[in-house]
């Protein structure tokens, strides 16, 4: 999409499994000191935890504001003006750089990668560094205890005629 | 005249259509065969870069190939596809200094679609050779130089870096310095042409990270800057302008 190198921090094994918004939390911080970033962009809520903590808690690491759930943002020298989707409507705020935001569904429509990019994309760098070598520790500080799928939906009947519904209405002790 | 082309990956449909025995050896494709491919493939675009007066068949967002996967690509990386901002500004920068290509003799390293070439072609250079690894990338360039009414440079697919450049003038070099290893590749050879043979040097490049943060770009003075059409920064997100720049002893 344009940017110009990549960084793949490798988590695998034990410490894979455990991984949860504290540890990438830690990971971010420490990348964004030792790259001296001036913006971290996440998404807001991943749809495997629902946690909608990532963010949040990286600016707290990093003791950086924070504008989350942007559905709009633009900035304007040292700082950054965030649209923040919230229960009550629209709110704006401006923040100093360097922030952390988050994502909301609105922020943009997605594009396709173009072909001249995917070609020149082969061609840039991705520097594969490991936690440890960032100095992070990524032991969890959760136990999971229990993870119950939904109750099966059970299945219907069909029935022929509305006659029929209301008779097995009546035995289900619905009407 | 018959030209074999053996660096194919994959197959390549009509072939396999004539005949099932060939996929399994390497296949052996006339030039024909090829121009009617990347007749098929591409679309002649004419506007829409810097040089609107140059028209160069490429890959549009109507061609198969701008979504199709990449493994059914059955030639290497076509680089020579897209008309590239680096390339662009450089072809931009000849066409407006008639007199630097003037009765010079040219090399066009890495010239892909060939637009440079046909750009040197058209100011009257004495001499211009155009060099790509890719010999897909001599066939469309013959292909685009009948477009533009230019007769066609000397096509040459030996990897130029390394050898001596003894009879170029002038070395164009346009959106070269997208690969770490090359770009090292290149500063060297470029270095020793500079100095053995007094040989100019002109790059063209849309500000690439690897390019601006290479050791070479100390050495080299800005010539030109072009701010790229909107249609060239939709392609190539991330880029909105992009300059010449000369590497002289």
């Amino acid at each position: 999409m344009g940017a110009d190198r990549g960084i793949h921090v490798e988590v695998s094994g034990k410490d894979y499994e455990s991984l949860g918004p504290l540890q990438v939390s830690k990971i971010m911080a420490a990348l964004a000191k030792k790259e001296e970033a001036q913006l971290i962009i996440l998404g807001k809520q991943a749809i495997d935890d629902d946690c909608n903590q990532t963010g949040q808690m990286t600016a707290a690491l990093l003791d950086w504001p924070q504008g989350t759930f942007a559905s709009e943002v633009s900035l304007d020298g040292d700082n950054v003006k965030v649209v923040r989707e919230i229960d009550g409507g629209l709110e704006t705020i401006r923040i100093n750089t360097p922030a952390v935001l988050t994502a909301d569904l609105r922020l943009n429509t997605p594009r396709y990668a173009t072909l001249p990019n995917i070609m020149k994309a082969k061609k840039k760098k991705i520097a594969n560094v490991k936690p440890a070598d960032l100095g992070v520790d990524l032991t969890s500080r959760l136990e999971v205890l229990r993870v119950d799928e939904p109750p099966q939906r059970q299945a219907g009947m069909k029935v022929e005629t509305v006659e029929d519904l209301v008779a097995k209405l009546k035995d289900a002790g619905k009407v | 005249m018959l030209r074999c082309y053996r660096h194919v990956k994959g197959f390549l449909k009509p072939l396999a259509e004539t005949s099932r025995r060939r996929r399994t050896s390497a296949p052996c494709l006339s030039e024909d065969h090829i121009r009617r491919f990347i007749s098929e493939n591409t679309e002649v675009v004419v506007g829409r870069s810097l040089t609107p007066e140059i028209q160069l068949k490429l890959f549009t967002p109507n061609c198969r190939f701008w979504t199709e996967r990449p493994e059914l690509w059955p030639f290497t990386d076509p680089y020579w596809a897209i008309y590239w901002p680096g390339g662009q500004a450089l072809s931009r920068y000849i066409l407006d200094n008639p007199g630097v290509c003037r009765g010079r003799a040219v090399l066009d390293l890495g010239s892909g679609c060939g637009a440079s070439s046909i750009a040197a072609k058209l100011c009257y250079a004495a001499h211009v050779v155009a060099s790509d690894l890719d010999p897909v990338s001599a066939v469309v360039t013959r292909l685009n130089c009948e477009l533009n009414n230019v007769e066609p440079p000397v096509c040459v697919t030996d990897d130029m870096i390394g050898s001596d450049p003894a009879g170029f003038d002038l070395i164009l070099l346009g959106d070269m310095f997208y690969d770490e290893a090359l770009a090292n590749r290149l500063y060297r050879w470029l270095d020793r042409c500079i100095k053995t043979h007094c040989t100019k040097v002109l790059i063209g490049d849309p500000g690439r990270a690897l390019f601006e943060g290479h050791d070479i770009r100390k050495l080299l003075h800005h010539v030109a800057q072009y701010e790229l059409p909107e249609s060239v920064r939709e392609e190539n997100y991330g880029l909105i302008s992009s300059h010449v720049w000369c590497y002289q002893s």
